[in-house]
């Protein structure tokens, strides 16, 4: 059996890094070959937005495809965006749809029915839409035209009667009729203004993003202030432990030298000495010498502190050689067999 | 906005002279007026086709995407550009099974690509000793 072909769409979205970016950028291709008139800006602005996305192809072919109203490949991309974009996720992809359709005045009529459209399709209400609509265009959405009354039209010849009169450029509007952009009949001023505002917008928005920008900056700043508060009061804390120990361990040492002092008026007799390394008194059984050893040897040997050391085990260690010398001489006593 | 072409019961690539014999027949006075003003002006009909065009297409996806009843899908336009609706013909499931067939038509051909490896030799040699038993009872 032999496969059906793909279609280049297909093609494009198997061959894609990110199908959603793929479809979300044939969409954008849609608004815009909706359009009528394509400024050369929206082209560079879909150039920007595709070169941020992620999808690893040419952008070309997606343009020709919307170019070209290929149904099967906008309702593929179509369950691709639903599936991926829902809500609030598809806010970013609406902003970018609804910049791109009012680049040059209100979006036309195509486009103002493919907007909302797109609206439908990821599930964002019309309260929420028209909020994002009034955020980006600065303007509120308007109502779709009716071409098919004849109000409509008799109140579009006014208008660009109106502004041939104003304007005294009757030729020029004259060949204005001919473009298939039904909002071309606008006044010049309103688009004009319309313009303006979008300027303004922009900056208002580069403002903002340079305020959050500084803001992100001396968070960061703090942040790494605290950081290094932290570190050093880290290092004080350790560096007094180690004191601490070190001094602990100096008690220690002196305590054994003056036990060492003390047990000397036994030195003549080894045994008793002996004895006392053991903490025993004269008169211990063998049995409570070996017992004393066990227990002593157990919690002097230098494997228990191995881990806290070289000169901790040092110490161990010599204690260690005390107890073991005790118990030999004590052994080998002929008071204690 | 309305299907012209559909309330007035004409397709939508009808030539003038139909159309004018449509709105003639037209017995709705309203219809008529907006009819003559719109389609019979060239010009404006070619500006109303353009949108009807485009309204059809996003009348066919709605109908497919199974959204005819969305809430930005509204009055005239959804009355009279929405399809019935088609939710079973969903592209992406196509081409989930289009990749699929694919799939299978390569491991297919993977396997017997193994087979023929092992078949080849056993068919030349089974072939090679018919071959000498035919020769051998030949020259009995």
């Amino acid at each position: 059996m032999a496969p059906a072909p793909f279609s280049p769409f297909e093609l494009l979205l198997l061959k894609s890094r990110n199908q959603t970016d793929t479809a979300a950028l044939l969409m954008l291709a849609w608004v815009m070959a909706s359009k009528g008139s394509v400024l050369p800006e929206d082209r560079h602005y879909l150039d920007t937005l595709a070169a941020r996305f992620r999808h690893g192809h040419a952008l070309q072919p997606l343009i020709e495809i919307a170019a070209a109203q290929d149904l099967t490949a906008l309702q593929l991309a179509a369950e691709v965006l639903q599936k991926d974009l829902w809500r609030e996720q598809a806010h970013p992809f609406l902003s970018q749809a609804i910049g791109l359709a009012t680049s040059d005045g209100p979006p036309s009529s195509a486009n103002n029915h493919v907007l909302r459209f797109l609206a439908d399709l990821l599930g964002v209400s019309p309260p929420t839409f028209a909020a994002l609509f009034k955020e980006v265009a600065g303007r509120a959405l308007p109502a779709p035209a009716d071409p098919s009354h004849a109000d409509y039209w008799q109140a579009r010849e006014q208008t660009r009667h109106r502004h041939d009169s104003y304007s005294g450029q009757g030729a020029h509007a004259g060949a204005e009729r001919e473009t298939p952009e039904p909002d071309e009949a606008t006044p010049r001023q309103a688009r004009e203004s319309w313009r303006e505002r979008r300027a303004r917008r922009r900056e208002q928005a580069r403002e903002r993003e340079r305020q959050a920008r500084e803001a992100a900056e001396r968070r960061a700043r703090e942040q790494r202030r605290r950081e290094q508060e932290q570190a050093r009061e880290q290092r004080e804390r350790e560096e007094r432990r180690e004191r601490e120990r070190q001094e602990r361990e100096r008690r220690e040492r002196e305590e054994e030298y003056a036990r060492a002092h003390r047990e000397r008026p036994a030195y003549g007799d080894p045994a008793s000495r002996a004895l006392r390394v053991l903490g025993l008194e004269d008169g211990a059984s063998r049995q409570d010498i070996k017992k004393a050893y066990r227990r002593l040897a157990q919690a002097h040997h230098p494997d228990r502190v191995f881990s806290q050391g070289e000169q901790r085990m040092a110490t161990a260690s010599l204690r260690f050689q005390r107890i073991q010398q005790a118990y030999e001489i004590l052994m080998q006593d002929a008071r204690f067999v | 906005m309305r299907d012209l072409y559909k309330r007035l019961g004409v397709p939508a690539d009808a030539d003038s002279r139909a159309i004018d014999a449509a709105i003639e027949a037209c017995r709705h006075t309203a219809l008529k007026h907006d009819a003559e003003a719109v389609l019979g002006v060239d010009a404006r009909r070619d500006h109303y086709d353009r949108l009807h065009r485009r309204l059809s297409d996003i009348g066919r996806l709605r109908s497919r995407l199974g959204l005819t009843h969305a809430p930005h899908w509204q009055g005239d336009v959804a009355n009279d550009f929405s399809l019935p609706p088609d939710i079973a013909d969903s592209r992406h499931q196509q081409l989930t099974a289009k990749v699929d067939a694919l799939v299978n038509a390569q491991t297919t051909l993977t396997r017997w690509r193994y087979r023929l490896m092992w078949l080849i030799p056993l068919l030349v040699v089974v072939t090679a000793g018919v071959a000498f038993a035919l020769g051998w009872l030949s020259g009995l």
